[in-house]
């Protein structure tokens, strides 16, 4: 892997907090748990008594899931699903057949068209639109106010494609600023942009495993977005941390039991070498972890966020409070 | 028969592999781990692969390697334990150019290959015309298997947003090029005069006017241009995916899920299955990667530990190890340990429960493959989870299936 330029001197005012912006796009490699770290985020600012809204825009609806398991589909115009918690799905064709209808002031033709079959294989067919559509309506969303002219949402909370489409996905609208040169589409593709690039509202928030790919994914995104694409990224969550599993002074533990004869049972306790493989695995994926959480906090030059493996797995907002917690918890660290 | 057995004889009898899954569950691994195990066994095996971790891909050695397989060494072969007649050869997609090739190939003239090649809406919708990235998978495939160098593919699909693309596009490619919206861009005038849907037209007209007003890009110029330059090799288009699509559905490919061990992927397996299982494809069987598995037997309910038998451990302990090792805090460590490794096993067994169920009461086959305590990227961590998958046998000397 390429070692990057030495990280710049820290700014001398403290980033933005978390919870202080106004889009947060969390993206990752595919099995990191973006999904999961989103909904968590999600989470923390609506128990923070912000008003929330969390956006999807895979083709399944997973957020509602972890933050309300059995809750029907909250589709495009999504549901309030805790208190000051809204999640909806951003589909691209709804999305567009809003836009349309906008543009054009005659939202039954546009909804007309769009169901045609064979409009709707040429756009199906047509690249870069529904990503620009969808960072159109995320724009759209920041921008909307309320009766008293306060935006309608403190924050938003997207949980993006998976790392490869989410690089793609986040350049389309600097690439149709820069082929178009006038007309609304330029100026909503500007618009869309400068959202992206002002790093007092936007914050790209990668997911990473500790572990060998995602490392390597994280250090490539990291380098095409924030170096390349100017989008503000100040920290890497690093997710399902393998903690130290000895307490200390016994961080040989494994080698120990492993001096024992594997067959060896002491009354009702596992076999020795049952004993020696769970705790050699726990220490090779310890050690694993610890490698790796140097390697991406070196690669990016960025502060990493920890939040440990949970044995439970994560099914609701039960669980989802245990990295809620340490994303905010983080903040200290991450200042 | 013994369920390794049964693995060996539905993953590796002489016929097209495509091991489908979500982003990040190994799937690339395992691919390479079958085509690895059926070189073993003394087959001629060739995988797919798309995007391999660097490690992986220069073990493999196919680091930019031009779209073609490339064949490991005889010498890397051997100590890897395939016998002569065994061959195992990877290659890395190359999707643009497998698309390249395909326009040159059934272009009409040099000149309208240029002309493809050439226009901006290709250019960008080679990448991202819906599907061609899982078109030009699917289509590498075709190629290689009628070209009858290997007695096994195993492919390893794209990750996609869309679970399917790779099975849909081939059909999608086909629907557009036959839509009516592609024929009336292509021909106006003859349109206007046959189709009786003029309302649409006028509709149509007027959002890709506008698109083009916004935009100030020639749309309805560029994309008409390409359209014409492919209308004259949408026929052997059609029929080359036609063909694509038959092979992947037909008997000599079978399909394996692979997925990994928590709730979110077996949630996202499920959805996989069920939308493969709406196109009319069986899964042959599930590959669960990175399993935690209890060493011996089943795992305990609960590790009890009576103040008796952690003293027995201790004493043991410090048999083994010297009075260096502060025995009694590290009988009751490995008890923790212990405990917290159970407590994975637990989880992935319940995550996994209904999904294994499923197969093992229709027949297919229900593979477990354990979570290592180190990274695999390599020849021999593939060895490793070929031996998982098909267990401990020495196959380089003439015993196959």
């Amino acid at each position: 892997m390429d070692r990057p330029p030495p990280p710049a001197p820290a700014p001398s005012s403290a980033p933005t907090p978390l919870l202080d912006r106004r889009l947060v796009i969390v993206t990752g490699k595919g099995g990191t748990g973006k999904t999961t770290i989103a909904a968590a985020l999600a989470l923390a600012a609506s128990r923070a008594g912000k008003r929330v809204l969390a956006a999807e825009t895979g083709p399944d609806e997973h957020l509602a899931r972890l933050l309300a398991p059995g809750s029907p589909p909250v589709g495009y115009l999504g549901r309030e699903l805790l208190p000051g918690l809204r999640v909806m799905r951003i589909d691209p064709f709804e999305a567009l057949s809003e836009y349309l209808g906008l543009q054009i002031g005659a939202p039954r033709l546009v909804r007309r068209m769009l169901s045609n079959r064979a409009f709707h294989q040429l756009m199906a067919a047509s690249p870069g639109w529904r990503e620009l559509i969808t960072l159109g309506k995320l724009w759209h969303l920041e921008q909307m106010t309320d009766g008293q002219g306060r935006p309608s949402w403190d924050l938003i909370v997207v949980d993006a494609p998976a790392t490869g489409h989410g690089v793609a996905f986040l350049n389309v609208p600097s690439v149709v600023a820069s082929a178009v040169r006038s007309g609304p589409l330029r100026r909503h593709s500007q618009a869309v942009e400068d959202l992206l690039k002002d790093p007092a509202r936007t914050l790209l928030l990668p997911v990473t495993l500790p572990e060998e790919l995602p490392t390597r994914e994280t250090t490539e995104l990291v380098k095409r977005l924030r170096d390349e694409a100017g989008i503000a990224i100040d920290r890497v969550v690093v997710n399902c941390i393998v903690p130290q599993p000895f307490p200390t002074g016994l961080a040989e533990l494994d080698a120990a039991l492993a001096r024992l004869s594997p067959q060896l049972r002491c009354g009702e306790l596992p076999s020795a070498g049952a004993l020696t493989h769970c705790a050699s695995f726990l220490r090779g994926r310890h050690d694993l972890s610890l490698t790796h959480i140097d390697l991406v906090g070196e690669l990016t030059g960025l502060p990493l966020v920890h939040l440990p493996f949970l044995a439970t797995g994560v099914t609701g907002p039960d669980t989802l409070e245990i990295l809620s917690r340490g994303l905010v918890a983080a903040e200290a660290y991450a200042r | 028969m013994t369920p390794k057995a049964f693995a060996a004889s539905i993953l590796l009898d002489n016929r097209i592999t495509v091991c489908v899954g979500c982003g990040g569950v190994g799937k690339t691994t395992v691919a390479a781990s079958l085509a690895l195990e059926a070189a073993r066994r003394g087959r001629r095996a060739l995988v797919l692969t798309i995007d391999p971790a660097r490690r992986l891909a220069d073990a493999l050695g196919v680091e930019a390697l031009g779209n073609q397989p490339q064949q490991l060494s005889r010498a890397t072969l051997e100590a890897l334990g395939v016998p002569a007649e065994g061959e195992l050869s990877a290659l890395m997609l190359d999707m643009k150019r497998t698309f390249d090739d395909l326009v040159a190939r059934f272009a009409e003239s040099e000149e309208s290959r240029r002309s493809i090649l050439e226009n901006p809406i290709y250019q960008h919708a080679s990448e991202a015309l819906a599907g061609s990235v899982e078109y030009s998978a699917m289509e590498k495939v075709y190629e290689v298997w009628k070209n009858g160098d290997y007695d096994l593919i195993v492919v390893d699909t794209p990750p996609a947003q869309h679970a399917l693309d790779f099975l849909d596009a081939p059909q999608r490619l086909i629907e557009f090029l036959e839509s009516r919206i592609v024929q009336i861009l292509i021909h106006p005038a003859m349109a206007a005069g046959r189709f009786g849907f003029r309302i649409f037209q006028q509709g149509t007209r007027r959002v890709l006017g506008l698109i083009e007003r916004v935009s100030g890009i020639s749309f309805l110029e560029d994309i008409s241009e390409f359209l014409l330059a492919f209308e004259g090799m949408s026929a052997g288009f059609r029929q080359r995916a036609l063909q694509v699509r038959s092979l992947l559905t037909g008997p000599q490919s079978r399909f394996v899920l692979v997925t990994g061990p928590s709730d979110e992927s077996v949630l996202q397996a499920n959805q996989f299955r069920r939308r493969l299982e709406g196109q009319g494809i069986e899964l042959t069987g599930v590959l669960a990667n990175r399993v935690c598995l209890w060493p011996d037997g089943p795992v305990p309910d609960e590790i009890e530990a009576s103040p008796e038998d952690l003293q027995t451990l201790a004493r043991a302990l410090a048999e083994a190890n010297g009075s260096d090792l502060p025995s009694e805090a590290a009988a009751r460590a490995a008890v923790d340990a212990a405990r917290g490794y159970a407590a994975r096993v637990r989880r992935d067994a319940r995550a996994t429960r209904e999904l294994r169920e499923m197969m093992l009461s229709q027949g297919s086959f229900w593979g477990e493959i354990p979570e290592q305590s180190l990274d695999v990227h390599d020849l021999n961590g593939l060895l490793r989870i070929a031996r998982a998958i098909f267990g401990e046998e020495e196959f380089s000397r003439g015993d196959r299936v």
